[in-house]
């Protein structure tokens, strides 16, 4: 099933590589950077997307203490960091290009920065405590405070951007979508989605191979 | 006395207690708050930037590493002969023990907080502004939202084998927001611009104060239960 | 204290907790009479320290039940919290704090009536009245180990829990302790004593278990036990279940 999921979203990911090369036009005044959006924008979705899943099972696993909500919320946290990753190259990519600079404190990328960052806290409290089990409530813990900050620091980081200037930019906005590129976007937002929760079941599968080896070992 | 008010206060009580014996925490935060204003005197130049000008944010990054470093703190005194432990056995709410450590850690932070305020006046003839109350009012909801979540984290971060060098790479994401707001309210207040510039940063500074303190108060339990 | 009810006043039943793989306690069951003191033994990693952390709360067990007076209990509500005293072999205290002000904050946590005299009578019980101002941190371990007695009895638990009592304790302070232990054997108290030390676990009790690997395998009432041969019995116990050297 799994591996299902992930095969198909991985034919998805072709299809989209495709669409992206071959079938989309090229965007009028960015030229052809423009097309790294169309990783870059499902990419975005699927960071944040993890991270509420992250945050769920971080609840589910406090309240019921049930290991399996634990393995499914660092599956989808490795996933996550992942995507984030890719969110964080590709942007300074485009805007080298776009905005003649790698890095500006556009509140969006900012944000994905910041996520970045709460992820990376997320495993490394987990990965620092002698009894695994308080390392998974602590990385629960991290998860949901992550997750009820977010939007703040969102709403934040929107309104210190609408009181500084900004630097000088070729064009401050996404490009305006036309019909074909907005059907790319939604093609690679589909792909990007199934093949992360194909990865993350694999993943999760993993993590349950893993308990049980160690249950066995231990015998 | 309320039983829950009085477990509370048990443990206000008995952290500033040991603090008044020790003096450790507000020795080194109110050495280090001191100390960096020292250091930002040859770091700026008056030359290129007024100090003025850049008091608030100067203002803002001590009270959040000069805090760090006491409410780190707070759950290592805790750990000495496994006094924590004992605590745990009682018949507290653990948010009662949650609250009581925020108060105290409030009271301690705020003091080095005042300190610092008074140093930079001392120091740089930093002038407050004509709305002094609303500029101790902003920094005392950042102090206590700050110490909301470095207390949660800091509970978190002392279960850990890396101690409290994990501390910042927790907090310091999560507190983007109050450094906005409050840098945001502080900077015009010390501008003298008007009240009604400030009053919305001030409001959320005291909702995010609120929202943490209820977060920890809730997931406090799920950190120091084994 | 409540009214001596009829059964046990403490029951365990497929008790267990597992660290990872490890099983520090695997599957006990046990019944505490009312005024009974038992005596735990066992090799170290038996997961004697990690059973009285179960039964106090501290843990939360992998499986089974803990009854008291035979209805199931949550171990980490405040009605057993409250019922509950137990010694570890650290004080729980704060160096900084004196002997009456450590006392003074638990009587606060536990919400105690007449918090002030209780103070005094357990500063009394062990000794400690004419040091009671000076902070902790000046005590000698014999001291703390009183101190921590005396914590641990503040709340007048009806169920008692001591691990290592004994460790590191000079004679006085040993004789203190005893006296102690001796007048908790008011036949209401149920007491559960871990220790290494066999003849002091013998004289005070009187049942006597041994805990190996996670299991009781043994359990006998302390008069079938003779001191002279109990080091033997116990060597062979614990060698019969496959634990280690004593």
């Amino acid at each position: 099933m799994a591996s299902a999921v992930a095969l198909l979203g991985a034919s998805l990911l072709m299809v989209l590589l495709w669409m992206v090369f071959f079938w989309v036009p090229t965007e009028a005044v960015q030229g052809v950077i423009q097309r790294i959006f169309y990783v870059h924008v499902p990419a975005a979705w699927v960071s944040f997307m993890a991270f509420g899943i992250v945050a769920l099972c971080g609840v589910m696993y406090l309240w019921l203490k049930d290991d399996r909500f634990d393995r499914l919320a660092v599956s989808a946290a490795e996933g996550g960091m992942v995507f984030t990753t890719i969110v964080l190259l590709t942007g300074p990519l485009w805007g080298k290009i776009a905005w003649g600079t790698y890095w500006t404190w556009e509140p969006r990328l900012t944000l994905t920065l910041l996520l970045w960052f709460i992820y990376l806290g997320y495993f490394m409290v987990r990965n620092a405590t002698e009894n695994p089990e308080r390392g998974k409530r602590f990385a629960a813990v991290v998860g949901i405070v992550g997750a009820l900050d977010i939007p703040l620091i969102h709403v934040s980081v929107l309104w210190f951007r609408s009181l500084h200037p900004q630097p000088v930019v070729l064009n401050a906005e996404g490009p305006a979508l036309d019909a074909d590129m907005g059907i790319t976007i939604g093609m690679g937002v589909l792909a990007f989605t199934v093949f992360f929760f194909g990865v993350m079941m694999l993943r999760y599968q993993l993590e349950c191979a893993r308990a049980r080896a160690e249950l066995l070992e231990a015998r | 006395m309320n039983a829950y008010l009085r477990q509370v206060y048990a443990v206000v009580r008995k952290d500033l207690l040991q603090e008044l014996r020790t003096r450790q925490r507000v020795a080194t935060m109110g050495a280090f708050a001191v100390l960096v204003a020292v250091l930002f005197n040859y770091a700026v130049d008056p030359t290129i930037v007024r100090i003025q000008n850049i008091a608030a944010g100067l203002l803002w990054m001590t009270l959040i590493f000069a805090g760090i470093m006491g409410v780190g703190r707070t759950f290592a005194l805790e750990a000495e002969d496994g006094a924590f432990q004992g605590v745990l056995l009682a018949p507290i709410p653990r948010d009662a023990i949650y609250l009581g450590k925020v108060i105290s850690n409030t009271v301690l932070v705020t003091v080095v907080v005042a300190l610092t305020v008074g140093v930079f006046g001392l120091f740089f003839q930093l002038q407050y502004g004509t709305h002094p109350v609303a500029l101790a009012l902003t920094l005392f909801l950042g102090v206590v939202g700050f110490v909301a979540l470095a207390t949660l984290f800091g509970a978190v971060t002392a279960g850990t084998t890396l101690g409290e060098a994990l501390l910042p790479v927790l907090l310091f994401p999560l507190l983007v927001p109050l450094v906005v707001y409050g840098v945001g309210a502080t900077g015009r207040l010390l501008q003298n611009r008007p009240l009604a510039e400030v009053e919305g940063n001030i409001r959320i500074l005291g909702a995010f104060a609120v929202a943490c303190i209820a977060i920890g108060a809730v997931l406090f339990r799920h950190v120091v239960e084994d | 204290m409540t009214a001596t009810a009829p059964g046990p006043r403490l029951e365990a039943e497929g008790l267990a907790r597992a660290f990872g793989a490890h099983r520090a306690v695997d599957h006990v069951s046990f019944t505490l009479e009312p005024g009974e003191v038992v005596a735990l033994l066992g090799p170290n990693g038996a997961g004697k320290t990690t059973l009285l952390r179960l039964l106090s709360g501290a843990l939360r067990p992998s499986e089974g039940v803990v009854k008291l007076d035979g209805r199931a209990l949550d171990t980490r509500g405040p009605e057993w919290q409250s019922r509950v005293g137990v010694l570890s072999h650290q004080g729980f205290l704060y160096g900084h704090l004196s002997a009456r002000e450590n006392l003074r904050f638990y009587a606060d946590l536990y919400a105690l009536d007449h918090a002030r005299e209780r103070v005094e009578r357990g500063l009394e019980s062990v000794q400690l009245t004419p040091r009671a101002d000076d902070t902790v941190r000046t005590y000698s371990r014999g001291m703390r180990q009183r101190l921590a007695l005396a914590r641990t009895l503040l709340h007048d638990p009806d169920v008692v829990l001591l691990d290592e009592p004994y460790t590191g304790l000079d004679a006085h302070a040993a004789a203190v302790l005893r006296g102690v232990l001796e007048a908790l054997r008011d036949g209401a108290r149920t007491v559960l004593l871990v220790t290494h030390n066999l003849t002091e676990g013998l004289a005070l009790s009187d049942r006597i278990a041994i805990q190996v690997r996670g299991r009781w395998v043994h359990e006998a009432p302390a008069r079938d036990f003779d001191p002279t041969t109990i080091h033997e019995r116990y060597r062979q116990t614990v060698e019969g279940a496959g634990g280690g050297a004593p």
